[in-house]
C-alpha cells in the first residue's frame, strides 16, 4: 500500500496531466454536441458584461456604416410600407364588408415575431465560429431560434443566458441550414467547410436541375427555425464531379458577417406546435 | 526575483487574458496568423516551479480564454499540454552549470538563443494542439500547416518584443 501512495506521488504531475486533459477532451466532445448547453461560455453574465464593455468601445468606430445599414434598412421597409398603402388605396375590397374572406392557409397568419439585438462578440475566421447578442432570455429569446440580419441568414442560438445569448454563426463546420434555390424551388443544405467567409456550399442539388450562377439562394422554410424566403447568397459557382450524384455548387453569401452589429432574432409562434407534430410523427428534427 | 508566485504574476496573468480577449481576437493576419499571447502568462513563470501547481495554471489560463472564445475546452487542453512539456524543455535546455537561482525566463538573463529555443518549442507545441483540436479530425491536417507556421511565427515575434519592452536586464537582476 506505502508502494503504490509512493508510486501515485512520484507520478503525480503526469497523473493530473491526464486527468486535466481528459476534463477538457469531455468539454471538448460535450460542447461540440449541437444543442449541449453549458454554464461556461460566452453568455455567461460576467462574460457578457465584458464583451459588451468591448463592443461598446469598438462601436464608436463603426457608427457610419451601421447608421448607413440601419438608414438603408429603413429605406426598404418604408417603401414596403408605402407600397402597401397604395394597393390599399387603389383596392376597393377593403370596403366590401359584406365579402366573406376566408383565410387561405392560417399556418401564414402571423407566426414570426423579431427580438432585434446587438452583437457584442464576432468572429469569422476560426473553424467554428460563434456571435455574441446582447439580447437573452428576458427578452425573448430561446435556444435554437433562428437568428437573421437585414442582409440575410445569419446563424442559430446556441445558449441563453438572463441577458446574453451564443449564436453558432452560419460559419461553423456543423450548422446546417435548410435551403433552396429561389428559381425552381429545388431544395439543399448549405454549409460552411471552412476558409474564405463569404462563400458557403450548397449540397445536395440532383443533376436534372439546371443551377446557374448567379441564381439566388434563399431559406427553405422547411423547418420553423427560419422563415421561408429569407436571403442566403448567390449561386457563384456550379460543377459537376464525375463520382457523385448532385451538384457541387459555391454560394456567395449575402450577409458580411464580419460587418455585422444588429441582428434579429426570429421567434415562431408556431414552432412547439410543428415540431412536437413531426416529433410524434418519426420525423428526426433536422438542422 | 523569487521563484513563488508573486502578486507579478497575477498581474500578468490578467494583463495577458486580457490583452487575448480585448485585443488579439480581432488581430489575424491574412486570415491565417493567430496571436495566442496569452500563453506568454505560462511560458514567463519562474523557472523551478512546482509541476502541479504549473498545470492547474496551464488549466485556468486556457479555461478562462475558452469562455471568451467559445471554444469549450479546446484552450484549455493545449495550455494544460504546454504547461506538462515545459519543465522537460527547461530540462534539456539546462545550461552548462544548470540555473542560477537568479534565473527567470528572461531574454536579457538567458539570451537569445536559450529564448527563442524555449518560447517557439512551446509556442509550436501549443498551436500546433489548437489548431488540430479545433478542427477534431486529421482530415484538414494540410490546410492547417500553414496556419501553425504563421501563427507561431506571430505569437514568437510578439512575444519577443514584449520581453524587450517589459522585461528590462534592470528590473531581473532587482
Amino acid at each position: 500500500m506505502r508502494n503504490l501512495f509512493a508510486f501515485i506521488y512520484r507520478f503525480r504531475a503526469f497523473l493530473i496531466f491526464v486527468m486535466l486533459e481528459a476534463l477538457c477532451i469531455f468539454l471538448i466532445v460535450r460542447y461540440n454536441t449541437y444543442q449541449g448547453a453549458a454554464v461556461f461560455n460566452s453568455a455567461n453574465t460576467y462574460v457578457g458584461q465584458v464583451l459588451e464593455f468591448q463592443s461598446g468601445v469598438t462601436n464608436y468606430f463603426r457608427l457610419a456604416s451601421i447608421n448607413t445599414t440601419l438608414a438603408q434598412e429603413n429605406a426598404v421597409l418604408r417603401k414596403e410600407l408605402m407600397d402597401y398603402r397604395l394597393g390599399e388605396q387603389m383596392d376597393s375590397t377593403a370596403r366590401l364588408d359584406t365579402t366573406l374572406y376566408v383565410p387561405s392557409d392560417s399556418a401564414r397568419a402571423y407566426p414570426f415575431i423579431l427580438h432585434a439585438g446587438r452583437v457584442i462578440n464576432n468572429s469569422v475566421r476560426r473553424t467554428n465560429n460563434y456571435l455574441t447578442l446582447a439580447i437573452g432570455s428576458q427578452d425573448g429569446v430561446k435556444p435554437g431560434m433562428g437568428v437573421i440580419s437585414p442582409d440575410g441568414a445569419v446563424g442559430r442560438v446556441k445558449t441563453v443566458s438572463k441577458r446574453y445569448s451564443t449564436v453558432t454563426s452560419l460559419l461553423h463546420s456543423q450548422l446546417l441550414i435548410s435551403a433552396k434555390i429561389k428559381k425552381d424551388n429545388t431544395f439543399g443544405t448549405i454549409k460552411w467547410t471552412g476558409g474564405d467567409y463569404r462563400t458557403a456550399l450548397l449540397d445536395y442539388i440532383p443533376l436534372h436541375v439546371k443551377p446557374e450562377q448567379g441564381d439566388t439562394v434563399v431559406t427553405s422554410g422547411y423547418n420553423t427555425v427560419f422563415p421561408e424566403g429569407i436571403m442566403v447568397g448567390t449561386i457563384s459557382a456550379v460543377e459537376k464531379e464525375a463520382d457523385r450524384s448532385f451538384y457541387t455548387i459555391r454560394v456567395k453569401l449575402s450577409v458580411d458577417f464580419a460587418q455585422l452589429s444588429y441582428v434579429y432574432v426570429v421567434e415562431s409562434t408556431r414552432r412547439p406546435e410543428q415540431d412536437s407534430l413531426e416529433l410524434e410523427a418519426g420525423i428526426q428534427p433536422n438542422e | 526575483m523569487n521563484s513563488s508566485l508573486g502578486i507579478r504574476h497575477i498581474v500578468q496573468f490578467v494583463l495577458f487574458v486580457a490583452l487575448q480577449i480585448l485585443l488579439m481576437d480581432s488581430l489575424v493576419l491574412f486570415s491565417t496568423g493567430f496571436c495566442f499571447i496569452y500563453i506568454a502568462f505560462l511560458l514567463f513563470l519562474p523557472i523551478n516551479m512546482n509541476r502541479v501547481l504549473l498545470l492547474f495554471l496551464g488549466f485556468v489560463a486556457g479555461f478562462s480564454v475558452d469562455i471568451f472564445y467559445d471554444t469549450m475546452g479546446i484552450h484549455a487542453a493545449a495550455s494544460v499540454l504546454l504547461a506538462y512539456l515545459r519543465p522537460f524543455i527547461l530540462n534539456l535546455l539546462t545550461p552548462r552549470d544548470g540555473y542560477d537561482t537568479n534565473d527567470s525566463v528572461n531574454i536579457h538573463v538567458m539570451g537569445w538563443r536559450w529564448f527563442l529555443a524555449y518560447a517557439m518549442t512551446l509556442i509550436l507545441v501549443h498551436h500546433a494542439a489548437v489548431f488540430i483540436l479545433e478542427i477534431f479530425s486529421l482530415s484538414g491536417l494540410w490546410s492547417t500547416v500553414p496556419k501553425i507556421l504563421l501563427s507561431v511565427l506571430f505569437t514568437g515575434v510578439v512575444m519577443v518584443i514584449l520581453q524587450l519592452l517589459f522585461f528590462s536586464l534592470k528590473r531581473a537582476n532587482r
